[in-house]
């Protein structure tokens, strides 16, 4: 018989799990309490942004998914809105271009190649830039993709090897039996399987807390705004190198974390983010802190002035306390796995994610050390 | 008929509409993250009240829960305005 398991959470992560797993011929059923890409997956920046994370683990990760992202759009035959435009942090001052020469150096060392162009070859690329941008980084590696648009992708791939999408269930327990989960209680029924996986993000804490595992996730708001369509501007990924060096200068504060990420859509729109705030669960977008938004973007590309804002959104990031996604059996209840808390990589890791714990739960061997995303890495810690 | 079009900015016709709640769409929400529909440039001002009618007409139920949220700003603004 077909091992049976079901996927909790129909994110870009959860998503993906259920498309991996139904890859390798397992059964699978995914419980998603609204619709698919309605939480984090679906108000976010595309961005597949390899060259501004640190040398560790999620690095390694990101770069196995950067790669799987290449051929995605020809394994599940739609359009990703797949574009590998590179990426770039813009550098304003002094300051910012010590702090990001020496992130570079980092970098370097870690084997990208990632580089430093000057303000006018930073131009080059980008016309529209700002004459005050000094220099930039430059990595032709970055590329971006439609978040949603790859969640749903997901999801109908993995629909068509017959794994079912139950949309409107919500998960409101687990069922355990000698310390081995066999199934869920959503909508008040139970369900039964071998395994299950919990991907719902920002909310999993509240949902593990049902069966008193403790989970370090919380939702770290971002505030995003959009522009009317405009013909091609911008061919790239876009940060501001100020959010980095804020973080190291001191009496720099920075109350609502604002650090610039521009791109564009396929549709022609611009994604001008973003914020990083802890506010709960609160997902409303705050004047102030769309004004500091608008204010920067103008900054760097003067031309916005005359631009229009359409709308603004927010979302919010699954955050843990080191900044790594939790992914991996939980020890405490056989058959119970959890892949979430990625904040603000989520996006950029969801094939690799889907592929590692599709091997995991099939009780495959990954060629990929998993240690540093062990839940078991919070055991000691008063959360 | 089923070739109307129903959102104008986005250039999305009623049967791109029905086909997003065949696919599982159960609100304003799900169809504009499917096709596109009222996220152009007058954010579904003109076009929700026919997408919801369209909902309520295959799903029946409360068309309260199946609005998508006002979000800020209620008209298009000049970036150097705000
Ligand atoms: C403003 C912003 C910008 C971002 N930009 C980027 C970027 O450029 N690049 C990048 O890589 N990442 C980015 N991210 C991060 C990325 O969006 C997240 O890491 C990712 O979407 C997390 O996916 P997920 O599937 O874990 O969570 P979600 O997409 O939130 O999915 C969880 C799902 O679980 C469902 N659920 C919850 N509880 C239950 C229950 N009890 N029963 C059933 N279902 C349930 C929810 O409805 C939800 O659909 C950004 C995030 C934000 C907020």
């Amino acid at each position: 018989m077909k091992q049976k398991v079901i996927v909790i959470g129909g994110g870009i992560i959860g998503t993906s799990i259920a498309y991996y797993l139904s890859k390798n011929e397992v059964d699978v059923t995914l419980f998603e309490s609204k619709d698919i890409a309605a939480g984090s997956s679906g108000s976010c920046d595309r961005a597949i942004m390899i060259q501004s994370k640190k040398p560790g683990p999620t690095l390694d990760l990101a770069l196995k998914s950067a790669e799987m992202y290449k051929t995605l759009e020809l394994e599940l035959e739609e359009d990703l809105e797949y574009r590998k435009g590179g990426g770039m942090i813009l550098i304003e001052n002094e300051f910012e271009l010590e702090v990001i020469q020496e992130m570079v150096e980092r970098q370097n060392q870690a084997g990208l190649d990632v580089s430093i162009i000057s303000g006018e070859d930073a131009r080059e690329k980008v016309p529209l830039l700002s004459k005050s941008i000094i220099a930039s980084t430059w990595w032709s590696e970055d590329a971006e993709i439609n978040p949603m648009g790859t969640a749903f992708a997901f999801a109908r791939a993995a629909q068509k090897r017959n794994a079912k999408m139950e949309l409107n269930y919500i998960v409101q327990g687990f069922l355990i039996e000698n310390g081995r989960v066999v199934g869920v209680k959503a909508n008040n029924e139970n369900f039964y399987a071998d395994g299950v996986v919990v991907c719902t993000g920002v909310w999993t804490k509240s949902l593990l807390q049902s069966i008193n595992i403790d989970v370090p996730i919380v939702p770290r708001k971002g505030e995003i705004l959009v522009t009317e369509r405009l013909p091609k501007v911008i061919d790239c990924n876009i940060l501001s190198g100020s959010y980095i060096a804020s973080k190291l200068q001191k009496g720099n504060d920075n109350p609502y974390g604002i650090g610039l990420a521009i791109g564009q859509t396929k549709s022609g729109t611009l994604l001008i983010g973003g914020s990083r705030e802890f506010v709960g669960f609160d997902s409303s977008t705050n004047s102030t802190v769309i004004r500091e938004i608008a204010k920067r973007a103008v900054q760097a590309f003067p031309f916005l002035k005359n631009v229009n804002l359409i709308r603004t959104f927010s979302g919010l990031r699954p955050f843990t306390p080191d900044n790594l996604p939790i992914l991996g059996e939980i020890p405490s209840v056989e058959g119970l796995f959890i892949a979430a808390g990625h904040e603000g990589d989520g996006i950029a890791l969801a094939p690799i994610t889907g592929k590692l714990m599709a091997e995991i739960i099939c009780g495959q061997n990954t060629d990929f050390d998993m240690e540093p995303f062990s839940i078991q890495r919070f055991a000691n810690m008063k959360i | 008929m089923s070739d109307i079009i129903i959102c104008r900015c986005e250039g999305v016709r009623l049967h791109e509409i029905l086909a997003s709640i065949e696919d599982g769409a159960n609100s304003v929400q799900g169809i504009k993250k499917r096709c596109r529909v009222g996220m152009g440039y007058c954010q579904g001002r003109t076009c929700q009240p026919v997408i919801r009618e369209v909902l309520i007409n295959k799903l029946g139920s409360n068309p309260i829960d199946r609005t998508s949220k006002i979000q800020s700003p209620i008209r298009p603004v000049l970036l150097r305005d705000l």
